[in-house]
């Protein structure tokens, strides 16, 4: 065995010898698709100690353990979905539990005769021109071993096809649940985008799992092509379980004149790591990045993204916001490439954390790679505890303590959630916000 | 019973010691200035009432309203009724006026067990108390002070006073930074305040407050302890003689 082989085998998990294979559904494209998945993971394995993008993350409690795919979706009690269910909130729902689509928990009326969507499992038969054609070439199976794990063992996903000039109103909210496992469970959610020139949407994806004795594994990708003069909002909004791992690998191609915009806002899992990146492949293209965590206990979240300028003028907004309380542990490194052609480029990035316990930490660094010479590139971090005279003032009157600090709290907050776009996502931000920050404020100060 | 009893009160801020034994008793429907040079403890005095946290008391009482307020924590202190108008108040950016105000006004209703104000309630509570400070009703939306200047702060901090109907209002050179105009309505907001079951505490650098808000008693502050009392005339005799004339008297 050569020694390149050698040190991969090493990279591997002794848990994990072999990918999981997801059925190919009768579909070559998609049989072909996973047999270069699986051969990428062989070359590459899990990512290690020693790549410098994963240098802050301890896999150890995901590679170590043997996660086994879902045989067959499990229930969901009606009480756990309306946790979670925007569909009486105003938006579009499509619901998969265990990673596989129930139209029958879903709720979209009114969106086929807008957009056409399928799952993947089905697209793999009819539309498969269409998601082959797009499956995995945003985020191809070289990014990372997680990415090439989700290529190989997706059981379903969906495919989210915006014709041109469509404008679609409601959000479409996609909400992946996992239900309670007998045993260590992965799943792999799999969404693909493709909005043609002018089309407007709002995609929100909720990951949740409930609570049980076994960890759970989500390895989810999404993949968006941005037509021109397109605009998406990208929303990510992870309430795992207090157990769960949670890794995302996210990729937008941004045409020109079209307007990228994601929000991660993660708060539940024990261990997450995001993976963005987006391409702005032609001039004028835009993309606007923001970031909203909110952990305690001893979470660990990481959110590495890349900000890719191949052409010219093209703008990018970074906004990441972190609020740690406990043992909680965050990390950011937003990477600004911009290439040769991409004069012109203005782009700022802001990183700001606010530690509420002595114990937070927060390990915040810009990236920047700068190949063109005509060029605005701004970065700044900042990172300190809730401001002592604000506290005080609020109390002197009157306001209890949990009450001024989830003001504060919610205040700082404020900004990335005033960027939401959409209305209707905004409110249901704010809300979710204001909710996780005043338990986060009675789990640290008593009621 | 006094609205306020000090009693032989010692304080120390980052290991020194600021006041040294205050003794001052505040009966309700009095005006009380306290005066004094730089360093004398005036701003220690209400931030030690106030609960500020850096402040560490080492000796004496402040009974308040029958109860030891050094046991209660800043909300709770603001909640029995008193009420602290900050010498810098400080900005709030992405809170509410409004919102934090009805929060405050719902507290210390809640602790007091009287019904918490609607929306539609409180709104005419506000509209009411605004009238009297000649202030303006966008005010209420913007972020809590953030773009207002210094003499504008100080003029919602009695507005908040206003709203507020505190037992005891201690205002810590409300008059530092205010020009003439200001300062005069500022101290109609004071003055509208005064009744015969308030107590109102004025610390003060310059006697010129004094003219506006006319004090029932003047204290003088020197080195952390009182040294001298009297009434009205005294602030004048200050303003007239500087403070080293009672550097002999002390």
């Amino acid at each position: 065995m050569t020694q390149m082989a050698q040190a991969n085998d090493r990279r591997k998990s002794p848990a994990l010898h072999q990918p999981f294979i997801g059925p190919d559904y009768g579909s070559q494209w998609l049989a072909d698709f996973r047999r270069a998945a699986v051969a990428h993971f062989d070359r590459i394995g899990y990512p290690s100690a020693d790549d410098e993008q994963w240098r802050f993350i301890n896999l150890a409690p995901i590679t170590q353990t043997a996660f086994q795919p879902v045989a067959e979706p499990g229930h969901i009690a009606p009480q756990d979905m309306a946790k979670y269910s925007l569909a009486g909130r105003g938006c579009h729902e499509l619901t998969f539990i265990d990673g596989v689509f129930a139209p029958a928990q879903s709720h979209f009326l009114g969106l086929d005769g807008l957009i056409e969507f399928h799952s993947i499992k089905n697209a793999a038969g009819g539309h498969s021109e269409r998601v082959s054609r797009y499956l995995g070439h945003e985020l191809p199976t070289m990014s990372n071993g997680f990415a090439a794990l989700n290529a190989a063992g997706f059981a379903d996903g969906m495919f989210l096809y915006l014709p041109a000039g469509v404008v679609v109103d409601k959000p479409i909210h996609i909400l992946w649940i996992t239900s309670r496992h007998k045993r260590p469970t992965v799943v792999f959610p799999r969404l693909l985008i493709s909005g043609c020139s002018q089309s407007r949407a709002t995609v929100m994806q909720t990951f949740a799992s409930l609570d049980s004795d076994h960890p759970v594994l989500t390895n989810a990708a999404t993949e968006a092509i941005c037509g021109r003069d397109s605009q998406l909002e990208l929303i990510t909004i992870e309430r795992e379980a207090s157990h769960a791992f949670h890794i995302t690998n996210q990729a937008a191609h941004v045409h020109a004149g079209a307007n990228v915009q994601t929000l991660a806002f993660n708060t539940g899992a024990l261990l997450v790591r995001n993976n963005l990146s987006v391409h702005l492949a032609e001039p004028f293209a835009q993309a606007t990045i923001n970031g909203l965590v909110i952990s305690s206990g001893n979470q660990r979240v990481d959110n590495h993204t890349l900000l890719d300028h191949a052409r010219e003028n093209c703008p990018s907004h970074e906004l990441y916001k972190s609020l740690l309380a406990g043992n909680a542990a965050g990390v950011f490194r937003g990477k600004i490439l911009v290439r040769p052609d991409a004069q012109k480029t203005d782009s700022k990035q802001t990183s700001k954390t606010m530690l509420l316990s002595d114990d937070a930490v927060m390990n915040s660094q810009p990236q920047l790679e700068i190949y063109a010479n005509d060029v605005k590139c701004t970065h700044g971090s900042t990172t300190g505890p809730i401001d002592e005279e604000q506290l005080f003032y609020l109390r002197s009157r009157g306001v209890s303590e949990v009450q001024a600090r989830s003001l504060l709290t919610y205040a700082f907050a404020g900004d990335v959630l005033n960027r939401v776009m959409s209305p209707v996502a905004r409110e249901i931000l704010s809300q979710l916000t204001a909710d996780c920050l005043r338990q986060l404020h009675i789990d640290a100060v008593g009621s | 019973m006094a609205l306020l009893e000090v009693k032989n009160l010692h304080a120390k801020v980052q290991g020194r010691e600021i006041l040294k034994g205050i003794d001052l008793t505040i009966n309700p429907g009095e005006v009380h200035a306290i005066m004094g040079p730089n360093g004398s403890g005036k701003s220690t005095l209400a931030s030690v009432l106030a609960g500020r946290e850096n402040y560490e008391v080492t000796d004496g009482a402040a009974i308040f309203n029958g109860k030891d307020i050094l046991e209660l924590s800043p909300d709770e202190r603001a909640c029995e009724g008193l009420f602290l108008a900050f010498q810098y108040p400080v900005e709030i950016p992405g809170v509410s006026t409004s919102y934090f105000l009805k929060a405050a006004v719902n507290a210390i209703r809640k602790y007091r067990g009287e019904p918490e104000l609607d929306a539609m309630d409180f709104l005419k509570l506000i509209k009411e108390k605004m009238k009297l400070l000649e202030m303006d009703q966008s005010f209420m939306n913007r972020s809590i002070n953030e773009g207002f200047s210094g003499g504008e702060k100080k003029r919602n901090e009695i507005f908040q006073m206003t709203v507020l109907d505190p037992k005891l209002c201690i205002l810590d050179e409300t008059d530092s930074g205010l020009d003439i105009d200001a300062l005069k309505i500022v101290s109609q907001g004071v003055n509208a305040l005064r009744n015969p079951n308030r107590g109102i505490l004025l610390v003060t650098h310059y006697q010129r407050l004094l003219n506006y808000i006319v004090p029932d008693f003047v204290h003088v502050l020197r080195d952390g302890r009182i040294i001298k009392s009297g009434d009205k005339s005294l602030a004048l005799e200050l303003e007239a003689k500087g403070y080293g004339w009672l550097e002999n008297a002390a």
